[in-house]
């Protein structure tokens, strides 16, 4: 039996030059993004417990939360919106096709009852806004002429809705049935993002023009902007209001809510106090400092910075703090995505890092969560002390997660280049990618230290470190091997057939080479040469990966045609067969520490886990591991297998034996 | 392609006396019939069944399976599983395919068949499914 213990989770997939929208639900304090083709729910004080939702068939663009919490509705690339209940499964309520092209934004109306999604179609269909249930149309939106970007759904009756795009515009339309309003032309560059306050008295734009602009919600007219003191310096992507707009922070009390009297809490855990009569809370009022009145507004900007702005009675927003975000200062770091719920502030940069900052306390450091955000095609577990398990994905981005912990860091190496393969022992790091090189990192404590690289001549198919003298690295290119000592290619021999797959032995005495026929090619490597000693055929498709256990006594091998075999070293005799239980080609390999186990992730999104001793039939299975396939595989001890996929997550799973 | 008496007469022992837990069945070519290779006793299990199924020849085998149905009533099954491994020779498995009609016929009372063509599909899981 297993059972999934942990989730590492990925990060939003982002795009450089658009902004992301992220959304969440106060009641339960998570927050909802979009990954590929999956819709993933985080909780913010569970940061290892995370929901996948997976039935989208193009890749997901937002989703939303319903007002009373109990419904999702996702949107996809596609024009497809689902609408889905948060428990139970996430059994699908609707499924209607909305726009005929890409849906950028989508919101409820506070009754739960309407839903409109704008984004690009064909022709005029550019927003739409719909019964949730029937799907009917409630209104005819023209106005635009290009994408629109985002929508809004005014929050208070008489409902509203405004919608801004890239060709400028920022309309209104009144109804419902809605029709159109009014339209303004100000912002001089796409308008990103629009948002309503909680109190539905006024919304704000923003724009890549660098501005911000207060409209008066009920009749849609000018009243304000931001000030451009202090103001962004690149494009604002997007924009959030605070909870509540009637907030008020009491010096060494926390927050209060204004109209209840009621202690909020650094949290937004309600905490009532009592005071023997309310005069005494009057006092308190006065004596004490009204931090925060009105409204309060967050926006992030392409200038890797987020501001909190203070929109004060005559409707300028004014600077009240700049959170800049604790990073390389790169591309990446610029921010695409922000969200205010609770006292939580959460922004998202264009690598993929989620920053959450503590509204109560702006100063304090920002509590950085990240992950992959591109499939991850290999993993590799270090048994130093706390065990730390490093995953790859093919952009190059190396990420460090500890069990219990989750994500721990990034691996920043001073050359970011793709990796295809990677092998990592306790002092350094091996990796290769679509060029023909071979880089070597050293690992020093957290950080990667100097690295080394070097030319094969060849595209590395496949790469294996001896685990006992790590300097020795044999490469598989297409035509042979390449063995390499240290930061020295020791000769690259070709082997006259098609090579697909390679291992050496721990102590780098022997090495193995699959074909792209199936055979298994085992070789003794003496100085620079492979003398042949054997050929074991037994495999009907080109080998996918061969792995020595930890104790060096047997090998298990793995081929595209769904079978995986167990091989006695010494003998060269088949010790396990019959593991066919996939049903696509067979991805990656991993021995469990004791050499008792087995486990084999495929295409097919499956990981099976055999014990060596027991016939192949008394099988684990996890079934649905990785949304897409399951591409990498190791065991972070006897019980605990991590496994890696095209979803861009890290799962690990406690294996109980029967 | 004949059928042995010897043959159905041990399948008549499975299905009515049930001495035996299996049956595996072989293609003499020379005398062009269908003749018992092996019989399991009714203490052997299913392991012991597949492994005396030879992985690159085909067979034709007849399984006693006893199961405990939902309303725990004790129930048995007879399998008729034709054996034709992927990796066996082309020429066995175009003989075995086309003589089992024939040989199905002679065997009366088998209540489900399956085709394997490799271990996993007669897994003892596909085995309780079909029951079930």
């Amino acid at each position: 039996m297993a059972q999934l213990a942990e989730t590492y989770a990925c990060v939003p997939s982002t795009e450089r030059g658009r902004g992301i929208l992220i959304s969440g639900d106060p009641k339960s304090n998570s927050i909802l993004y979009c990954n590929g083709r999956s819709v993933i729910i985080r909780y913010l004080d569970r940061p290892l417990e995370v929901q996948v939702y997976g039935e989208h068939g193009y890749p997901a663009t937002v989703a939303r939360f319903s007002p009373n919490g109990e419904w999702i509705a996702s949107a996809d690339v596609s024009g497809t919106v689902r609408i889905w209940g948060t428990r139970n499964e996430f059994v699908l309520k609707k499924e209607f096709r909305v726009l005929s092209g890409r849906i950028d934004d989508l919101q409820w109306s506070p009754d739960c009852q309407r839903i409109v999604a704008s984004g690009e179609g064909k022709g005029t269909s550019f927003v739409r806004a719909f019964m949730w249930d029937s799907g009917t149309n409630v209104g005819e939106f023209d106005g635009h002429s290009r994408r629109v970007l985002s929508c809004a759904f005014k929050p208070t009756r008489p409902f509203r809705i405004v919608t801004c795009g890239e060709d400028f515009l920022v309309n209104f339309y009144e109804g419902p049935p809605f029709k159109f309003k009014l339209s303004h032309r100000d912002h001089s560059n796409f308008v990103n993002c629009v948002r309503f306050s909680p109190d539905g008295s006024k919304f704000i734009t923003v724009s890549s023009d660098k501005k911000g602009i207060l409209y008066d919600a009920k009749t849609g007219d000018i009243i304000g902007e931001l000030s451009s003191e202090d103001g962004h310096k690149g494009s604002i992507y997007a924009i959030s209001w605070s909870p509540d707009s009637k907030l008020v922070a009491l010096r060494g009390m926390g927050l209060w809510e204004m109209g209840l009297m009621k202690l909020i809490g650094i949290y937004g855990h309600v905490c009532p106090l009592e005071f023997r009569n309310s005069a005494a809370v009057l006092r308190y009022l006065q004596v004490m400092e009204h931090i925060r009145k009105d409204g309060m507004v967050l926006t992030v900007s392409a200038d890797k910075s987020a501001k909190v702005w203070e929109i004060s009675e005559d409707n300028i927003g004014k600077v009240k703090k700049t959170l800049t975000c604790p990073g390389s200062g790169g591309v990446d770091d610029m921010l695409v995505g922000c969200l205010w719920q609770n006292d939580h502030i959460v922004t998202v940069s264009l690598g993929g890092t989620i920053f959450l900052y503590s509204a109560g306390d702006l100063d304090k450091a920002p509590l950085p969560l990240s992950g992959h955000m591109k499939n991850i095609n290999s993993l590799a577990v270090l048994k130093n002390d706390p065990k730390v398990i490093l995953s790859s994905s093919y952009d190059g981005l190396i990420v460090k997660w500890v069990q219990g912990i989750g994500y721990y860091g990034k691996l920043d190496r001073k050359v970011i280049s793709q990796i295809k393969c990677l092998a990592a022992v306790e002092e350094e790091i091996v990796s290769s990618g679509f060029d023909n090189k071979v880089w070597r990192h050293s690992l020093q404590g957290d950080q990667c230290g100097d690295a080394e690289c070097i030319d094969i001549g060849n595209q590395p198919k496949d790469l294996s470190l001896a685990l006992l003298s790590p300097n020795i690295a044999l490469v598989s290119v297409e035509t042979g091997v390449v063995i390499l000592d240290g930061s020295k290619v020791v000769s690259t021999i070709n082997l006259g057939f098609t090579v697909t797959a390679c291992a050496i032995a721990p102590n780098g005495t022997e090495a193995i080479v699959g074909g792209q026929d199936g055979k298994l090619n085992v070789y003794s490597i003496t100085g620079d040469t492979l003398k042949e000693e054997a050929v074991l055929e037994k495999h009907r498709g080109a080998i996918t990966v061969i792995r020595y256990s930890p104790d060096v006594s047997m090998f298990a091998s793995a081929d595209a045609n769904r079978e995986a075999v167990v091989w006695d070293s010494a003998s060269r005799e088949v010790k396990l067969k019959n593991m066919l239980y996939h049903t696509a080609r067979i991805n990656c390999l991993a021995w469990s520490p004791d050499s008792s186990m087995v486990a084999t992730g495929s295409l097919d999104t499956c990981v099976i886990i055999y014990e060596v001793d027991k016939p192949a039939s008394n099988r684990i299975t996890i079934k649905g591991a990785h949304l897409g396939g399951v591409y990498g595989l190791a065991f972070a001890d006897e019980r605990n297998v991590v496994s890696s996929g095209e979803d861009a997550c890290i799962r690990v799973w406690t294996v109980t034996p029967q | 392609m004949g059928v042995a008496d010897h043959s159905k007469t041990t399948y008549m022992e499975l299905q009515q006396k049930k001495v035996y837990r299996y049956v595996i069945f072989k293609i003499d070519e020379k005398k062009k019939e269908v003749v018992v290779e092996k019989t399991g006793s009714p203490a052997e299990s299913y392991e012991d069944f597949t492994a005396s199924l030879p992985e690159n020849d085909c067979r034709y085998a007849v399984y006693d399976f006893d199961y405990v149905t939902s309303e725990n009533c004790q129930k048995s099954k007879i399998f008729f599983i034709a054996w034709s491994p992927s990796i066996s020779r082309i020429r066995a498995k175009m003989l075995y395919a086309t003589s089992k009609e024939r040989f199905r016929r002679e065997l009366q009372g088998v209540h489900y068949e399956i085709q394997a063509t490799d271990p996993t599909e007669m897994d003892l899981d596909v085995i309780r499914e079909r029951a079930n």
